[in-house]
């Protein structure tokens, strides 16, 4: 087990290094100039061009991309054009709060999903069922920037109940932590929800039409113990998958909820980023997020193991 | 349904909704001394030399005090200076300032630190760029004197350190001021009535302003940059909010007490609230405009210029700007801005309410143009530039013109724009954008009306009679010399067509009805605000 850890730990590293070029490269050949937009709307182009060959913009390729990747290699992410603070540091403060967003709403979309798929299987046909799928079709067609809203008019603006908007670091009290996450949460976490329900459902389904599950049936074991002991442990492999796979998904919607709903994440800040052309600030979050996703996927493939002991590399 | 559609009709429902409410803790207001404001953008950098951005310009007013400020009648008036003097032949000027003014850091303020903030800045300004043309010697005399020798004289001296266009000559520590003006300082230490909470900036989200306790204001009463900065908060946070709709409810709910520039679709619902007050936020307003590259066919062709802009017709990019409002525009023969002294609407006669089409076509025709592509470059990513580059490539086509229309964003116009080459190789033939009323008051740091080549804005137009025009007014002893350099210029720069003037527009601003003494002007002054519990 540890040996196929260390292998695939040791795996990412040249799939972060082919990010890495990608990413520089992507941004190199890419239209757009932040000295432009540093100068301002009335700058002249003289101005412009000041700007860039301060900021070393009019260096070939190569000489931009080895020095980058050298500072990379020393654990420098570089410096943001715009704002002069450490890349490491913007993301410093910003990910505190897309964690605990993606956390709280991980947290809650598995607490409500799982749950509902394994209900909606075990009663398939039913009302609930029908319940269950149509609540399931409502979080994959309705975006998340409609239930943003939504959920903002009603239990903000009319109930009163929670905050617009803002975020509160957990330093200052779990439920000021909270109040600020409910709404973004449960905005994020209906698409979430919806996937993570119809996935445990049809595996549910596919594990409860299998032999062992009728022999346990026969054998008059209990209901509970048929569905918690026996089917959901084994259809838990492809659940796990779209949990880790669903990441993917968190990462995406953050950028809209977290500007809907004012948060200070790392959403919003590759988005300015992006508008902005801070060459620095999006390749180091983009190299994060890269990170991020070999670690979850590694998470995964680790989990798999621990799931199924017939699982073996 | 877009997303603004939707809160629009959401918002209006929750207008319109009757019943209880009821205070959550989560929506406690914060102490009557803490003022929560929602900027026009995202104050992502603090140098306003470095980054002329008008957010910067406005979040530096805090911080930076100036020598001279201008009023709301647009007089230069002392602020950091007690006085000055001028020799009799106008080339000597020397300045005292007041006694007891400190920075942020406890070092009073000398005039060492006046001379290298203006030698920075005036590497960066326009006005400023004019003086160092002309200047033999700027150099302190004492802690509290320095001393600026000229060659020729300028009579504009006190407007150029007065001004508001940014960028504005702030005062920074010596050591700071030193920084190269192309290279960003780090180091926010001012003299303001405001200090820059650095530890708490959080760009793209939040900056936060506290007061300073040892500034000294003036006496007189304040009026926009000038007078008496009276802060009644301490602390100004600056929250930014991406989304407007997010900002209304956040106003709504009284999250934040004053929102700089709500969207005109969300204006109607505000001013239902009762305890949000919405007014015009700047009297003087913005010039919308579209720019045409002079270096290339088809605008290379006067003719060509002149029957886009007799063919234009200013109500409708007016009404793409701001709706059905017409408390919210006026048309625009000229490129000054309305209501100010200087404005005139000499040669206007060419810009026709409704446009003139068909002279326009007529135009076009004589003029040779042979069908070459007009590539319009339209930020998306701005709503004014959007609806006005819509409106354009509309317009273009019922002249009879060859439109590629390009969609993309601010980021990349803003490079695309200052390239040279023909359209074809990755140039561009026109881009829209709008100037503020602010900038739009004289030739001080209006760089889109200046039509000299190669050193002239994007688009590089070349007019000597719109440059006498424009040297005629730097020249002027009189207001009557000033205002009749200011009706030629006007007529030479339509004659030219230095730019297309889509006509002058206004925008709200919104705040909580608990805060009192909000004013109108170039950039939202926070001094003579107060908030009541």
């Amino acid at each position: 087990m540890l040996a196929y850890a260390g292998r695939r730990v040791l795996a990412t590293i040249p799939v972060m290094a082919v990010v890495a070029l990608f990413v520089f490269s992507l941004l190199y050949i890419a239209p757009g100039d932040p000295a432009a937009i540093i100068a301002g709307d009335q700058a002249t182009p003289d101005d412009v061009a000041r700007i860039r060959a301060t900021l070393g913009l009019d260096r070939p390729f190569l000489v931009r991309f080895g020095e980058w990747a050298w500072q990379i290699l020393q654990g420098d992410l570089g410096t943001s054009i715009f704002t002069a603070l450490p890349v490491t540091a913007l993301i410093r403060q910003r990910i505190e709060p897309t964690l605990s967003l993606m956390v709280v709403t991980l947290v809650l979309s598995i607490a409500v999903a799982v749950p509902l798929g394994v209900a909606a299987a075990w009663k398939a046909g039913s009302l609930i069922d029908r319940l269950v799928m149509t609540l399931a079709v409502f979080g994959f067609s309705v975006p998340v920037f409609v239930i943003s809203y939504l959920l903002a008019y009603v239990f903000a603006l009319e109930l009163e109940w929670l905050p617009v908007q803002g975020y509160t670091p957990l330093s200052a009290g779990f439920w000021p932590w909270l109040q600020n996450l409910i709404l973004p949460a449960v905005a994020l976490g209906s698409v979430y929800i919806a996937l993570i329900a119809r996935i445990a459902r049809a595996t549910m389904l596919e594990v409860l039409a299998q032999d062992y599950i009728k022999t346990a049936t026969a054998k008059g074991l209990g209901r509970r113990a048929i569905l918690f002991v026996h089917a959901l442990k084994n259809a838990s492999v492809p659940i796990v998958t779209v949990i880790g796979l669903g990441i993917a998904l968190l990462i995406g919607g953050a950028v809209v909820t977290e500007s809907v709903f004012v948060i200070p994440g790392l959403g919003r800040l590759t988005v300015d980023a992006i508008l902005r052309r801070d060459y620095p600030v999006i390749q180091g979050v983009v190299l994060l997020f890269s990170f991020c996703y070999v670690l979850v996927n590694l998470g995964i493939d680790l989990v798999y193991v621990l799931l199924d002991p017939r699982i073996r590399y | 349904m877009d997303r603004r559609s939707l809160l629009k009709a959401m918002a209006g429902a929750g207008a319109l909704a009757a019943g209880p409410s009821f205070p959550a803790p989560a929506l406690a207001q914060g102490a009557a001394k803490t003022l929560r404001f929602v900027p026009q953008a995202n104050l992502a950098n603090f140098d306003p030399i470095w980054g002329t951005q008008y957010v910067v310009r406005n979040a530096a007013a805090l911080v930076w005090d100036t020598l001279y400020g201008v009023d709301a009648q647009l007089r230069p008036q002392r602020q950091m200076v007690e006085s000055e003097t001028v020799s009799s032949d106008g080339l000597t000027w020397t300045f005292t300032l007041r006694p007891g003014l400190k920075f942020h850091d406890g070092e009073p303020v000398r005039a060492r630190d006046a001379v290298a903030s203006l030698v920075r800045w005036s590497a960066r300004d326009p006005m400023g760029l004019m003086i160092r043309a002309i200047q033999a010697e700027l150099s302190a005399v004492d802690d509290r004197s320095f001393r600026w020798v000229l060659t020729k004289p300028y009579p504009k001296m006190l407007l150029a350190l007065a001004k508001n266009n940014a960028p504005c000559s702030f005062v920074m520590p010596e050591r700071i001021a030193q920084t190269d003006p192309f290279k960003q300082i780090t180091e926010y230490v001012g003299s303001g009535p405001m200090r820059f909470a650095r530890d708490e900036w959080v760009p793209g989200a939040r900056a936060v302003f506290t007061r300073f306790a040892d500034y000294v204001p003036r006496q007189e009463p304040a009026s926009w940059l000038a007078g008496g900065k009276q802060i009644a908060f301490d602390r100004v946070e600056w929250i930014i909010m991406p989304d407007p709709a997010s900002a209304s409810a956040a106003l709504q709910n009284g999250e934040v007490d004053w929102w700089e520039n709500p969207i005109a679709d969300l204006v109607p619902l505000l001013k239902k609230n009762r305890n949000i007050q919405v007014d015009i936020a700047d009297p003087l307003g913005n010039v919308g405009s579209f720019r045409m590259n002079t270096l290339h066919p088809p605008f290379n062709n006067q003719l060509v210029r002149r029957a886009v802009l007799m063919a234009m017709n200013q109500e409708d990019y007016m009404r793409a700007i701001v709706g059905d409002d017409d408390a919210l525009w006026k048309p625009l023969p000229g490129y000054f801005t309305p209501g100010t002294p200087l404005y005139n609407e000499e040669g206007g006669e060419v810009v026709k309410p409704g446009g003139d089409l068909a002279a326009a076509r007529k135009l076009l025709a004589e003029s040779g143009y042979k069908g070459e592509p007009v590539t319009c470059v339209v930020a998306q990513d701005q709503p004014i530039t959007k609806a006005q580059g819509d409106v354009t490539a509309d317009l273009l086509k019922k002249l009879g013109m060859n439109v590629d229309f390009v969609a993309t964003d601010w980021g990349t116009v803003g490079a695309r724009r200052a390239s040279k080459a023909p359209p074809k190789d990755g140039g561009w033939s026109m881009f829209h954008t709008w100037h503020a009323g602010a900038d739009c008051l004289s030739p001080v740091g209006y760089t889109a009306i200046r039509a000299n080549g190669d050193k002239a804005w994007f688009g590089w137009p070349d007019s000597p009679p719109v440059e006498a025009a424009i040297t005629g007014w730097f020249e002027a002893a009189t207001p009557e010399d000033e205002k009749a350099a200011m009706r030629r210029l006007n007529k030479a720069a339509l004659d030219y067509v230095v730019y297309v003037p889509t006509g002058f527009f206004l925008t709200y601003q919104a705040w909580r009805t608990s805060l009192s003494g909000v004013t109108k002007g170039p950039l939202p002054f926070f001094w003579g605000v107060s908030k009541s519990a």
